[in-house]
């Protein structure tokens, strides 16, 4: 799955990833590869990207955004 | 004439002037790169927030958010104009105010009923002088941060939705290459799709290097929690790109347009050197002939 999160002045992440979690505001989910498409708002928390199934996720600290999931990749903008 | 003390002298400061304009040059040149760079890093995220409003936008009505409609009723109008801080650029700023203020004539708008918010010194201070509301006034440096213009289309949403204004727009300098710079204006409230893509056009290459690939959009997605929401939450946000992109395009302009400046200014200091220095060498014979004369002169009468 790739994965791309973003800043409007700075890509936060961009490459390969097994999984991402987002804090959404309907709870906290995880998007693994072949997720079903889906768009939603995020709210302030941490963003935790593996880039393998047994890699320490990666932390971002986020105030809000928008994710984008589709077969193939994740977009999260902040 | 002038005596060869005084034209040493002039042509030592010409050499002077020119080492500045050189080294403000270099300068210029390589904060161009950076600006160029700035904006690069910029285009993943206005890629990706335009994709995500076109899929919004498919499901549901765009238009009908109250960012995207026009406050027709409402009197003012309030316009982002962006300038340089620093001068010794050409017509920059100049182009960029005179566009705004034609701009205003257009809608028919007089001075009172337009408020500024003037990013860059010489905006503020040109319309501070002429009885315009500045709203808001930052001065523009390569500081300037995402975080910056976020908060100033923070402000003017407030008090776009507010139905304060019947639009919001942003006056600047649009970089097309290094000798050409183009005033420009462009809407940003009401928010228009077509607008958008426009701008997200001009921030991505189609293709070369740059290009990136496109993804096939799966035709139904599941919007959590409601197309209203997102839409709500990713307008802001592309309006904040229109913004900072319009900011860089400008601070690109300016350091282009400070180098094109100053080069000529260093290429005509070393014109008036060759010039001087001609002057000073013709002055200079002019002497050692005259004292020849003299010493001549003396040798005759002394001989007689």
């Amino acid at each position: 799955m790739h994965v791309v999160i973003a800043k409007v002045d700075e890509v936060l992440y961009r490459g390969e990833a097994h999984s991402l979690t987002v804090p959404g505001v309907a709870g906290e989910m995880t998007i693994l590869g072949h997720h079903e498409p889906v768009i939603t708002t995020l709210k302030k928390g941490d963003v935790r990207v593996k880039a393998t199934a047994s890699a320490d996720p990666q932390i971002i600290p986020i105030d809000g955004g928008v994710l984008e999931v589709n077969a193939s990749s994740a977009t999260v903008i902040l | 004439m002038a005596s060869l003390k005084q034209i040493k002298g002039n042509i030592a400061a010409m050499k002077k002037s020119q080492a500045v304009t050189r080294a403000m040059e270099a300068v210029a040149a390589a904060k161009m790169r950076k600006s160029q760079q700035r904006a690069l890093a910029g285009r993943a995220y206005a890629r990706a927030a335009a994709t995500v409003l076109a899929r919004v936008s498919g499901t549901r009505d765009v238009h009908l958010h109250p960012l995207a409609m026009t406050n027709t009723a409402a009197p003012r109008g309030l316009y982002i104009v962006i300038t340089s801080d620093k001068g010794l650029a050409g017509a920059l700023n100049s182009a960029v105010l005179k566009g705004a203020v034609s701009d205003m004539a257009r809608e028919g708008l007089s001075p009172k009923d337009v408020s500024v918010i003037a990013i860059g010194k010489k905006a503020h201070d040109y319309f501070a002088s002429r009885g315009f509301t500045i709203m808001h006034h930052v001065s523009n440096t390569d500081m300037l941060s995402s975080e910056d213009t976020r908060t100033i289309i923070a402000r003017a949403q407030e008090r776009y939705m507010g139905g304060e204004y019947r639009f919001v727009k942003v006056a600047y300098q649009n970089f097309v290459s290094t000798f050409e710079q183009r005033p420009t204006l462009r809407g940003v409230f009401p928010l228009a799709i077509e607008e958008l893509t426009k701008v997200v056009a001009d921030i991505v290459p189609a293709k070369g290097a740059d290009a990136e690939s496109e993804s096939v959009a799966p035709t139904t997605y599941t919007i959590e929690p409601s197309a209203e929401e997102v839409i709500g939450a990713i307008m802001p946000r592309l309006a904040s790109v229109i913004l900072y992109h319009a900011l860089l395009e400008s601070q690109a302009s300016e350091h282009s347009a400070r180098m094109v400046a100053m080069k000529s200014a260093s290429d005509k200091a070393g014109e008036k050197q060759h010039e001087l220095t001609l002057k000073f060498n013709k002055a200079r014979q002019a002497a050692i002939t005259r004292e020849v004369s003299e010493i001549i002169g003396g040798m005759e009468a002394v001989a007689h």
